[in-house]
């Protein structure tokens, strides 16, 4: 066909190539999560990252012992708990490999025990939610004191999520607490029937008869994790991929068992080397969009990108590895697996290549700014669509107030 | 706020408004020294994250200078510009900055003089809005070694 399709079958060819004349490197591709496994699978339709093999059942404890696995909830939703038993039957086998000593939503160890333990003790450390108040500090801090490897799991801890939103609330947290515990209906009724004096807000210590209460503090800003503390490897994804979990797995059974290195420091587990273009199915046409629809108010094709069909897809500024789950069911993609490493935030290449989707017209010479901001204003609250799980990681990253200070 | 003197990032392109820069340092015209210049070969070619970051560095305005419509060396880049620079200032206005202190203007590379008016409106109007209101967020964990 064309110069593209040429280019794409002697990719292939070298593919095919590289395969027959090294077999040993496909045996270990946990070592490169990145990119190899995503390619090798990447034939006719790509489908994202493929699992990691690993093998049959786990062989009973690692020779050295069992290692130590500590997974924690900062400020997130709890799906990314969920997602971990996503692994299937390869869960019962974990407790093989080794002692979870803390897992809020499974298991019994309290911050006490973690506090007990000897440093360096706990060998991984899987950490999802965002740091949002005192009590999330503490613990990320304890917990990266007692491990060895720590895991920003979930987009939530890797660039902020949904909780950093809260970020562009310009009264920080005074405004949100006081929203949500007056302003809201069902509280302004509460209050208004039973504290209708002064409203009652939660405040972080209170004297009572038996001594005194204290509720962790709630912080003006919401941190990622690695703005917190360091962070050893990072998987994104609201919440990860079963593909991804299998990844950290292997590599963490292969060093347990058999002595293998683990991936470098910073390593992000679970992505491809591309955008989420290059999983989607769909075909684009490269069309102009001069009006802008929600999924709901378009018939979709399932055959068409989304772009084209003039539904805001941020596929093209989001890194590959979920196998384009969300545009195959035709929901645009929201980013949640982050900004490809070239860029720092993934807001602004968002919205750059989506500006560019509005059409030059034949007015475009003689028309003036504010019929530009017109047309763009099409896009209703781009800052929370183009930001809505990178805010802790985008460059302005709160709000700001003109005049105060 | 009389003694406020604002940094502002001007961003021009090379075809139109550089040399409608140059012409006005050759003309000897007169303007305030308020602004560092950013050569970029099209208007288009300033990425949002650049002036994002201007502003998180702490710009306090940003000035883009472009050639004017239908006069693009690269026949349509400042229209995608225009477009882009359009929804970055309904973002700017979104975080609570002021949209003006983000202006977009065109120059062409005979202006010496618009160049010189632009440049002195700009920085009045960035002096009246006053400094910044960025806030740093300081991360965690650089908090704690600060203190230590």
């Amino acid at each position: 066909m064309g110069w593209w399709a040429d280019r794409k079958k002697k990719k292939e060819e070298q593919k095919a190539a590289q395969a027959t004349s090294s077999p040993a490197k496909t045996a270990a591709p946990a070592k490169a999560p990145v990119s190899e496994a995503a390619e090798c699978s990447a034939d006719k339709e790509p489908v994202g990252l493929a699992a990691a093999d690993l093998g049959p059942l786990l062989p009973g404890a690692p020779p050295n012992g069992k290692v130590n696995l500590a997974i924690y909830w900062a400020a997130g939703c709890g799906g990314c708990d969920v997602s971990i038993l996503d692994t299937n039957e390869r869960i019962l086998t974990i407790s093989d490999m080794a002692n979870i000593v803390m897992w809020p939503i499974a298991v019994d160890g309290k911050e006490k025990d973690i506090a007990a333990m000897e440093d360096g003790s706990i060998t991984v450390c899987m950490i999802n939610g965002a740091v949002r108040n005192s009590e999330n500090e503490h613990m990320v801090k304890l917990l990266r004191q007692k491990s060895l490897i720590v895991v920003s799991y979930g987009t939530c801890a890797c660039f902020g999520g949904t909780p950093s939103l809260a970020n562009l609330v310009p009264g920080g947290k005074d405004e949100i607490l006081d929203y949500v515990y007056t302003k809201v209906p069902s509280s302004a009724a509460f209050q208004s029937k039973y504290n209708s004096a002064k409203p009652r807000i939660p405040q972080t210590s209170t004297t009572v008869p038996e001594g005194q209460l204290t509720l962790p503090v709630l912080y003006d800003t919401v941190y990622a994790l690695d703005q917190v503390i360091d962070v050893d490897y990072y998987i994104p994804g609201c919440p990860p991929m079963q593909e991804s979990i299998s990844h950290l797995l292997k590599a963490v059974a292969d060093f347990a068992y058999n002595g293998v290195a683990l991936p470098p420091k910073g390593t992000m587990v679970g992505i491809t080397s591309k955008t989420l273009c290059e999983e989607c199915p769909r075909k684009k046409e490269y069309k102009r969009i001069t009006e802008v629809k929600e999924p709901y108010q378009v018939d979709t094709n399932n055959d068409k990108c989304l772009v084209d069909q003039g539904i805001i897809c941020l596929g093209s500024a989001t890194m590959g590895g979920c196998g384009a789950k969300c545009t195959r069911v035709g929901q645009p993609c929201r980013g949640c697996y982050g900004p490809s490493p070239e860029v720092q935030e993934l807001g602004s290449s968002a919205f750059t290549a989506i500006a560019s989707l509005f059409p030059v017209t034949d007015e475009d010479p003689t028309m003036g700014e504010d019929k530009v901001d017109d047309i763009m204003s099409q896009i209703k609250d781009p800052l929370g669509y183009f930001y809505a799980f990178s805010m802790s990681k985008s460059l302005i990253r709160r709000s700001v107030k003109e005049g105060g200070q | 706020m009389a003694d406020f003197e604002p940094k502002i990032v001007a961003f021009c392109c090379n075809w139109c408004s550089y040399a409608g820069a140059d012409g006005a340092g050759v003309a000897r015209l007169q303007m305030p020294t308020n602004f560092r210049i950013i050569r970029t070969m099209c208007s288009a070619r300033i990425d949002p994250e650049f002036i994002l970051r201007a502003f998180s560095k702490g710009a306090d305005g940003v000035i883009i200078l472009g050639c004017h419509p239908a006069d693009c060396h690269y026949i349509g880049g400042n229209y995608r510009a225009r477009r882009r620079i359009s929804l970055l200032r309904m973002v700017l206005e979104q975080y609570g900055f002021d949209p003006k202190r983000l202006n977009l203007e065109w120059v062409s590379a005979s202006e010496a003089t618009k160049f010189q008016a632009t440049i002195t409106n700009f920085v009045k109007t960035v002096k009246e809005l006053g400094p910044t209101p960025l806030v740093k967020v300081v991360d965690r964990k650089d908090a704690v070694k600060e203190a230590e």
